[in-house]
C-alpha cells in the first residue's frame, strides 16, 4: 500500500492507524467475515455501520484477538497488532462486560492493572473517570445496583481507564436516551481530539451520521461502502428536491422529457427527482417554473441508510 | 513464563481473593463450618466426661484380692471402676443407700447392691460381673493374690491384625467430609465464576490484555488459596479445641492421617479445579452451570458415598481399594483407606503420585477446553466440538 488517499476517501498505508485486511471467519454455515477490509485514519471518530448480523461484532473481536481468524490480518500503525499493541486498546462490548456484583471502583482499578498500570495509577484514574462521568460517591456501589444508563457509563470508563490509543465501542448508543447520546458523543469526540483513534459500531445508520468523520458500511461480512460521510452522502446519482406551489401533486414532473430525470417520490408537495447522469439540473428548474412558482429547489443529500439501500439494493 | 506473565496472573488471583474473601457468603460459610467442627469435637467429649467411674465398696477380706476381682469385672463390662475400702458393713450400706456406691463386695462372699434388678443373674451389669468373678475366685479356692489383676479371661486372638480404632476411623471420616465439602464447594464456585465471566462477556474485555491460561490459573489459584485457608482454620480448630477438651477424635488424629488428608486435599483440589473451570467455560448462561458440573462431581460423589462402607466395616472391599488409586476418586477414597488402616503409607504415596500425574493430564485437557470454549457464545459448547484434533470453528 502506498501512503495516499484514494479517490473514494479511504486512507491507506502509513496514514492509517488501524487496518483490517481481508478478514475471513466462518462459524459453521455462517460466513461472518468475508474478506473484510477497511482502514481507519488516526485521531478520527470512525463509524462501523451495518445491519444486525453484518459481522460488526466479529470484526471488533478480531481487533482484540479474541476471535480466531480463518484468514486476514489486523494491523496497528503499520505492524501486525500483537499482544503489546492490544494492551493499549480499549474495548466496550455491546452488553455488560463487567462483574455485576463487584464495586465499580474496584472493577475499574482491576482493569487498569490488567492493562499494566500500577495500583496507585489505576486507582487515581478510576477516581478521575468516576468523577468525570458523574458517578462520584458511587465508587463502592456494585455495578448491578446502578441504573442502565450509569452502567453504560461505567462500561465506558472501563474502556477508557488506561487512556487507550485505540478505542473500540460496540453499539455504544444502543439504548441510550438523548442526553446519554450527547454525553457519549462528547466523550468520543474528546478522545479523538486528544489523539486516540475511535471506532464504534452501530446499526442505526442515520442516528450516527453526524457523529463521525468517516464510515465503513458493511453487509454480510464485507464492506459495501466507505469513506468520509460527506462524500458518501453526495455520492451516487444526484437528486433534486423541488416544490411548486400550484402543483403539490407534482404533475409537472411527470411531464419531464425522458432521459432528464425520473420521479422517485412525492411527499407533502415536494417532488424527489433522480437526475439522469450528465443531465442539466437547470432544465428541470425551467420545467418547474413553467408549472408555477418554485418554492424550493435543492440538491438532496442521501442519508446513510439510503447509501446502504443504493449499494445493497435492499432496506436495512 | 516471564515476570509479566506472573504479574497478570497474580492480579487475577488477587481479585478472586479480595472479592470472595470479603463477601458475606464466605464469612457465613466459614463461621458455620467452624461451628460444626467445634460441635463435632466438643459434644462427644463432654458426653464422655459425664460418665463417671463406678465406685465399688469393699468390706472385709484382703483388699488386694478384692481390688483384682472388681477391676477384672470392670474390664469385662467395659466400666471404669474405683475401689473404695469401707470400715464396716453399716458404712457400706449407708454408701449404697446414698448412691455413693454402686455395689459392695463383702468378705469375698457376697455382693450387695441397693436393689436387685428383676432380670438378675442372666443380665450383665457391673454387680453381677463382680459376683461372677468373685464366685470363680472362691470356687478355685485360693487364687494367688493379684492373680485376677492380670485377668482371669482366656486370651482372645484374631486371625487378622487388629483394625484401626473407631476414633481413628472417625478422624478419617472428618478428613473425607472436609475434602469432599471443600472440593465440591470451591469447584462449584470456580465453575460459577467462569460462567459469570463468560455469560457477562467479561472475558471479551479481559482477554484483550490477558491470555485465557492466565485467567484460568489466576482464578483457580485465588480460589484455592481461600479454600486452603478455610481448611487450615478448620483443622486448627479441630486439633486445638480437641486437645483442650481431650477429645478421643483428636487422639485418633495421628499425624499420618492429618498429613495424608492435607496432601489429598491439595491434590484433589488441583485435579478438580481445572475440570470445574472447563465445565464452566462451556455454558452460555450462568444458570446452566449446575448441569455441566454434575458429570465432574460424579466420581467424588461415588467415592464419598462409599466411604461410609469403609469407615463402619472391618476392612475395605477390593472395589473401594481400586477407587483409592484412580485419580478422580483417590482424593476422597485414599484418606479413608489410610485412616481405617486398610492401606500402608507407601500405597497412599503411590496413589498421590498417580493423582499428581492425573492432575497434569487434567490441567492440559481442561485448559484446551477452556481456551476453545470461553469465547464461544451462543448455545452450550459440546465436548466433541472442542476436543477434536481439528476443532470445529
Amino acid at each position: 500500500m502506498t501512503g495516499t488517499s484514494t479517490a473514494d476517501g479511504t486512507v491507506t498505508g502509513q496514514q492509517a492507524s488501524l487496518e483490517l485486511i481481508g478478514l475471513r471467519r466462518r462459524f459453521g454455515p455462517v460466513l461472518a467475515l468475508d474478506g473484510l477490509t477497511f482502514s481507519v485514519p488516526p485521531g478520527e471518530v470512525f463509524g462501523f455501520l451495518g445491519p444486525n448480523g453484518a459481522g460488526k461484532t466479529t470484526a471488533m473481536r478480531a481487533i482484540f484477538g479474541v476471535v480466531a481468524l480463518d484468514a486476514g490480518e489486523v494491523r496497528w500503525r503499520g505492524q501486525p497488532a500483537g499482544e503489546h499493541a492490544r494492551r493499549h486498546f480499549g474495548y466496550m462490548p455491546e452488553e455488560r462486560g463487567l462483574y455485576p456484583g463487584m464495586p465499580i471502583g474496584d472493577q475499574l482499578e482491576y482493569l487498569g492493572r490488567l492493562h499494566g498500570m500500577t495500583v496507585a495509577a489505576a486507582r487515581a484514574a478510576a477516581g478521575e473517570l468516576i468523577k468525570r462521568l458523574g458517578l462520584q460517591g458511587r465508587e463502592t456501589a456494585k455495578l448491578e445496583a446502578l441504573s442502565h444508563g450509569n452502567q453504560r457509563r461505567v462500561q465506558l470508563a472501563a474502556a477508557l481507564i488506561h487512556e487507550p490509543d485505540l478505542l473500540v465501542l460496540d453499539e455504544p448508543f444502543a439504548g441510550l436516551d438523548p442526553g446519554g447520546v450527547d454525553d457519549m458523543t462528547e466523550i468520543l469526540a474528546e478522545q479523538a481530539q486528544s489523539g486516540a483513534t475511535v471506532v464504534f459500531s452501530s446499526h442505526q445508520l442515520d442516528l450516527v451520521e453526524d457523529l463521525c468523520q468517516a464510515v465503513a458500511i458493511i453487509h454480510r461480512g464485507r464492506v459495501v461502502a466507505q469513506g468520509p460521510v460527506a462524500a458518501l452522502e453526495r455520492g451516487g446519482r444526484s437528486r433534486l428536491a423541488v416544490r411548486v406551489t400550484q402543483d403539490p401533486a407534482g404533475a409537472w414532473a411527470r411531464r419531464l422529457e425522458v432521459g432528464l430525470a425520473t420521479v422517485e417520490t412525492v411527499q407533502d408537495g415536494t417532488v424527489m427527482l433522480a437526475l439522469a447522469p450528465g443531465a442539466d439540473s437547470q432544465r428541470v428548474l425551467d420545467a418547474a417554473r413553467a408549472a408555477g412558482s418554485v418554492e424550493h429547489f435543492s440538491f438532496a443529500t442521501r442519508r446513510l441508510s439510503e447509501v446502504f439501500r443504493d449499494v445493497v439494493g435492499e432496506d436495512m | 513464563m516471564n515476570r509479566q506473565w506472573l504479574r497478570l496472573t497474580a492480579i487475577v488471583a488477587q481479585r478472586e481473593i479480595r472479592q470472595r474473601g470479603r463477601s458475606r457468603a464466605f464469612a457465613v460459610t466459614t463461621i458455620v463450618l467452624l461451628l460444626v467442627v467445634a460441635a463435632g469435637v466438643t459434644i462427644p467429649a463432654i458426653v464422655a466426661r459425664n460418665s463417671k467411674p463406678q465406685r465399688v465398696g469393699v468390706v472385709g477380706g484382703p483388699v488386694a484380692a478384692a481390688t483384682g476381682i472388681i477391676t477384672e469385672a470392670g474390664r469385662l463390662t467395659g466400666t471404669e471402676v474405683t475401689v473404695v475400702p469401707q470400715p464396716d458393713l453399716a458404712a457400706a450400706q449407708a454408701g449404697l443407700r446414698s448412691g455413693d456406691l454402686a455395689a459392695v463386695l463383702v468378705s469375698g462372699q457376697e455382693v450387695v447392691v441397693k436393689q436387685v434388678a428383676v432380670d438378675n443373674g442372666s443380665g450383665g451389669g457391673l454387680p453381677s460381673a463382680i459376683a461372677d468373678v468373685a464366685g470363680l475366685a472362691r470356687l478355685l479356692g485360693q487364687l494367688p493374690p493379684g492373680a485376677a489383676t492380670s485377668g482371669v479371661a482366656l486370651p482372645l486372638r484374631g486371625l487378622s491384625p487388629p483394625s484401626a480404632s473407631l476414633s481413628r476411623r472417625l478422624t478419617g471420616l472428618f478428613t473425607v467430609v472436609l475434602v469432599w465439602i471443600l472440593i465440591s464447594a470451591y469447584g462449584s464456585q470456580i465453575a460459577m465464576g467462569v460462567g459469570e465471566e463468560k455469560a457477562n462477556r467479561i472475558v471479551e474485555v479481559i482477554l484483550a490484555s490477558v491470555r485465557p491460561i492466565q485467567l484460568l490459573v489466576g482464578k483457580v489459584t485465588g480460589i484455592g488459596v481461600l479454600a486452603l485457608a478455610q481448611a487450615a482454620l478448620m483443622v486448627a480448630v479441630f486439633l486445638g479445641l480437641g486437645a483442650a477438651v481431650g477429645s478421643s477424635l483428636v487422639h485418633g488424629a495421628a499425624p499420618g492421617i492429618v498429613i495424608c488428608g492435607a496432601v489429598f486435599l491439595v491434590l484433589g483440589y488441583a485435579f478438580y479445579c481445572t475440570a470445574y473451570a472447563a465445565a464452566g467455560s462451556m455454558v452460555s448462561r450462568q444458570s446452566d452451570v449446575g448441569s455441566v458440573i454434575l458429570p465432574v462431581q460424579i466420581p467424588l460423589i461415588i467415592a464419598y458415598a462409599l466411604s461410609y462402607t469403609v469407615i463402619y466395616a472391618n476392612g475395605a472391599n477390593v472395589f473401594y481399594r481400586v477407587l483409592g488409586f484412580l485419580p478422580p476418586t483417590a482424593p476422597v477414597a485414599m484418606p479413608v483407606l489410610y485412616a481405617a488402616g486398610d492401606v500402608p503409607a507407601w500405597q497412599a504415596a503411590v496413589s498421590a503420585v498417580l493423582v499428581a500425574a492425573g492432575t497434569v493430564w487434567m490441567a492440559r485437557t481442561a485448559a484446551t477446553i477452556y481456551g476453545r470454549s470461553i469465547l464461544r457464545t451462543g448455545s452450550r459448547v459440546r465436548l466433541r466440538q472442542v476436543l477434536g484434533r481439528t476443532p470445529a470453528a
